[in-house]
């Protein structure tokens, strides 16, 4: 069962420009797809349809089985808890230790401190930061700070693992790095999606590529 | 903690059950330490704790700014003080309006010879009618003792045949309204054997007016004042929230509720606010400390033994549930307004 579907999805903006027309595709459990195309392409605006940061103007994404249409605005908090996100920018909080940026997802869900911070290790040690847990994110390094964004949204073990331009800042060994940290997460079973421009480290990977240009799909690529 | 916090707890809880049931996976989820569902004891627990966390971090975070917390506590104490000092004053004209109570007292005098037992029988009739709080009875020869005590003459009587003053009912009504006075004035002028109902009315309604003026003064005082208050409040959460925009887009981005972003900012809220109260009390009672023996030589020049009025334990109360009230108000407005604005990004 696909826990990801695209049907006849549609997304404007300000009524005329259109990030994303009649896009259908969909991504069974388990599987690890990249999504790839210039800037502009529709990379960013499926991710935030995916996470409910915007609605679609047309058509229908299916999360899990849930039409996310009908996710009512109080329910999506809790929508976006069940799934993992990694950002560009990997979004940390730079007045928290790498430990409290790691268990935020499990303040808010408010889980007990002595379960979460078992978790949280868990998480660091995944990622190999285990002995920066103490540290402030400014005293990391970008694929460090990366890798504590890959923690805290992996933290709460998430079916689906979605991840938004992951390597965009890092140099060509920090993002094999990175993306082998991804294929092992995929590995136990998680769900990846991965919205990347970087054509040759995606290519190398061999998953499947799902190719956007001006909002349409283009190609999509099965992996070997 | 009130039992309706526990039961909007419970109901939250209840809430966030129902509102989680859309899972990705669509699969049951293991139960145990892996999974992120809580027990509904589990969760008010940690709503508890997040409460608490809450509460000892924003109050953290305004000891980290000691003189921007403590220059907003100032501004909020000092809109309170001037409406809390008005409160204060209503109450003190109000307790000698209370002296001056023989102001709405229809003094009923009886036809001159009335026996004693005509003056009692009607005085019970007149304690029976609805409006009459209650009725004094000065007979004759009182109100001739009276009279001579307040002339300094012993043996006025010696120069008169007889007592000439008549006996006399002092009624006082239950309503002090001026109209219901005067009609109750006219319907106990009419009794049989009675001579004459008087009331100073004029005085009666200059003091219900004064009354009324100072009432109104207070509200509407009290309500502008608030309003600065919220303001103050307001601004002060509007920049809090500016600088934590951040976090907030962070929190919001993995699945934190608008109560949890709402949380802090209303604690601060409360805290700016208790701040507020403590200072406007103390400020109360440094002032009233100030000018109290100078009004009272004041006041005792006049042969008054006012005393002014103080807060005493139950109004500082009541300041202080107020200034929280009205911090608490005025940062759910400006979290409210300002989170719509972040989100709309």
């Amino acid at each position: 069962m696909a826990i990801i579907s695209f049907e006849h999805v549609g997304k404007r903006y300000g009524g005329r420009f259109e990030a994303v027309a009649d896009l259908n595709f969909s991504i069974e459990r388990g599987e690890m797809v990249f999504l790839t195309g210039h800037s502009g392409a529709g990379k960013s605006s499926v991710l935030k349809l995916l996470t409910c940061l915007e609605r679609p103007s047309r058509g229908k994404v299916v999360v899990g089985g849930r039409d996310l249409n009908t996710l009512r605005n109080s329910q999506i908090p809790f929508y976006r808890r069940q799934i993992g996100v990694v950002f560009q920018d990997h979004q940390l909080l730079f007045d928290r230790t790498v430990f409290d940026n790691v268990a935020l997802p499990l303040l808010i869900q408010g889980i007990p401190p002595q379960d979460a911070a078992r978790r949280v290790r868990a998480a660091l040690d995944k990622v190999g930061l285990l002995y920066r847990e103490k540290a402030l994110p400014i005293e990391l390094s970008g694929g460090e700070q990366q890798r504590v964004g890959i923690a805290r949204a992996v933290v709460n073990k998430p079916a689906l693992l979605l991840a938004d331009e992951p390597t965009g800042n890092l140099d060509p060994q920090l993002s094999a790095d990175i993306m082998r940290l991804f294929e092992d997460f995929n590995r136990i079973g998680t769900t990846v999606l991965l919205a990347s421009h970087d054509l040759a480290l995606i290519a190398r990977l061999r998953h499947r590529i799902l190719r956007l240009r001006q909002g349409r799909l283009i190609a999509d690529e099965e992996g070997a | 903690m009130t039992q309706s916090d526990k039961n909007s707890a419970g109901k939250s809880a209840a809430q966030q059950k129902s509102a989680s049931q859309p899972t990705v996976a669509g699969q049951k989820r293991k139960r145990g330490a892996n999974t992120s569902k809580l027990s509904l004891d589990a969760r008010y627990e940690s709503w508890l704790r997040h409460h608490r966390q809450v509460a000892v971090d924003s109050a953290e975070r305004l000891i980290r700014h000691p003189v921007a917390s403590i220059l907003t506590m100032l501004a909020i104490a000092i809109a309170l003080v001037l409406p809390a000092m008005l409160w204060l004053g209503l109450g003190s004209v109000r307790a000698l309006d209370y002296d001056l109570d023989s102001s709405a007292r229809v003094t009923v005098y009886m036809e001159s010879g009335a026996s004693a037992k005509q003056v009692s029988e009607l005085a019970d009739e007149i304690r029976n009618e609805q409006s009459v709080g209650s009725v004094k009875v000065i007979t004759a020869d009182e109100g001739l003792h009276e009279f001579q005590q307040a002339l300094g003459v012993n043996d006025a009587t010696s120069l008169l045949d007889a007592n000439p003053l008549p006996a006399t009912l002092l009624v006082t009504p239950k309503e002090r309204e001026p109209g219901a006075v005067d009609a109750l004035s006219r319907q106990l002028g009419e009794l049989n054997g009675v001579d004459e109902a008087r009331v100073d009315l004029e005085w009666l309604e200059r003091l219900h007016d004064i009354g009324v003026l100072g009432q109104r003064l207070t509200l509407g005082l009290a309500v502008l004042f608030g309003l600065g208050v919220l303001l103050v409040v307001g601004n002060t959460i509007r920049l809090a929230v500016e600088n934590r925009r951040k976090e907030i887009e962070v929190v919001t981005l993995i699945g934190a509720t608008h109560a949890f972003v709402r949380r802090p900012f209303l604690y601060s809220g409360a805290w700016y606010g208790l701040g507020g109260g403590v200072l406007a009390v103390a400020l109360l009672t440094l002032g009233r400390g100030w000018l109290s023996s100078p009004i009272s030589a004041l006041a005792q020049s006049y042969g008054s033994d006012y005393v002014m009025p103080a807060l005493g334990f139950s109004g500082s109360l009541l300041l202080l549930i107020c200034s929280i009230l009205l911090g608490l108000l005025g940062a759910w407005i400006a979290v409210g307004r300002h989170l719509a604005d972040i989100r709309a990004r």
